[in-house]
């Protein structure tokens, strides 16, 4: 229908691509877009177009473009179970309680679990640690730095 | 406050902001999806256009049928988990607001699943390796490189296992000559002998 090659229209294709995501990414203000393009020597109308289809867009490039940053596993769920060793081949009449602990992670669409096991005091200091990392988001220092990103 | 159902905690916030959803549906229609939504944590499967049939009276939009399902879910196997009997089930729910008549409905469902219930969440509790059988074998050497005159007897022991962590079927194999496999029955007898003990 244009009347061009092929190589001729994917070249063009990526072109533009190139040039919208390269935009957006760097989040320049209008000016600098048509600044950019007028090196490129187009007419007036062909600039306009692109600068209307680069500020029409850049936002939803933008979001998809942070959703390609590597992710770390993410938390999916959590199952457990509390257990008393009673009795081993070389020790009997013993009481040693045991958490077992399946966590299952999420990373790119992968699910994977991971089993840890602790005992009860192990498990008290984790949660502690936990909680005072919590808190953290409660002191001075956090605050004035969610308060200056706001 | 603290509530049984919720194992001794405080209730929590979203559970407590649908039960004026379920106050809505009529108590009959509520002790019928009751059923239905035990079907589903039982392992059946649940018939979701007789759910939305059901409520269409209550003239409940999508979100707030899910948000039944959720909360009768959350309540049921949440009072199966903590053992809660059927009437102190039905006060803690009639103290969150649920009228007595619903709280009735609900809780003579709950009462005839709850130790069904109770089997299947012991069942799906977190295993992490299973015996699935035992293979085994007894061959008898005859003679070997080393030996000419060997006679002894073998015994080959194939344990197939359901790997808990990765979830797929594994098989352990191994060879023990009769006084090791003496020794580990022994051992192994004496361990049943404990957990009858236990019983």
């Amino acid at each position: 229908k244009l009347n061009v090659g092929v190589d001729t229209v994917q070249h063009g294709v990526e072109g533009l691509t190139y040039l919208l995501t390269e935009s957006s990414k760097l989040m320049i203000s209008e000016i600098d877009f048509q600044d950019s393009i007028h090196v490129l020597g187009f007419s007036d109308e062909l600039n306009k177009l692109l600068l209307q289809l680069y500020m029409d867009n850049r936002k939803e490039i933008r979001s998809i473009l942070g959703e390609l940053t590597p992710k770390l596993p993410s938390y999916h769920s959590l199952e457990w179970r509390l257990d008393v060793q009673l009795a081993s081949r070389s020790l009997r009449q013993q009481i040693k309680p045991a958490v077992t602990i399946k966590l299952h992670l999420n990373q790119n669409e992968d699910q994977t679990a991971q089993v840890l096991q602790t005992d009860p005091s192990t498990l008290l200091h984790l949660i502690q640690q936990l909680e005072q990392a919590l808190g953290e988001m409660k002191t001075n220092h956090c605050r004035r730095i969610v308060r200056n990103m706001k | 406050q603290r509530f049984r159902f919720c194992g001794d905690l405080d209730c929590p916030d979203w559970v407590l902001a649908e039960i004026s959803t379920l106050a809505k549906i009529s108590s009959v229609k509520l002790k019928l999806i009751c059923a239905q939504v035990l079907r589903d944590l039982l392992g059946e499967t649940m018939e979701y256009e007789k759910i939305l049939k059901l409520t269409s009276d209550a003239k409940l939009e999508l979100g707030d049928v899910k948000a039944t399902i959720a909360v009768l879910g959350f309540i049921l196997s949440s009072a199966a988990k903590h053992n809660v009997d059927s009437e102190s089930l039905s006060s803690e729910l009639q103290q969150l607001g649920l009228p007595k008549e619903h709280a009735g409905g609900l809780c003579r469902s709950y009462e005839e699943k709850q130790s069904s219930l109770q089997d299947r969440l012991r069942a799906c509790s977190l295993r992490l390796s299973r015996l699935g059988s035992v293979g085994w074998r007894v061959d008898y050497t005859l003679s070997s490189s080393e030996l000419r005159e060997v006679n002894e007897p073998l015994v080959h022991l194939n344990f197939h296992l359901r790997d808990g962590e990765r979830d797929k079927p594994v098989a352990i194999p191994m060879v023990l000559s009769a006084d090791k496999f003496r020794v580990l029955l022994a051992e192994l007898k004496q361990a049943q002998a404990m957990m009858n003990t236990l019983l």
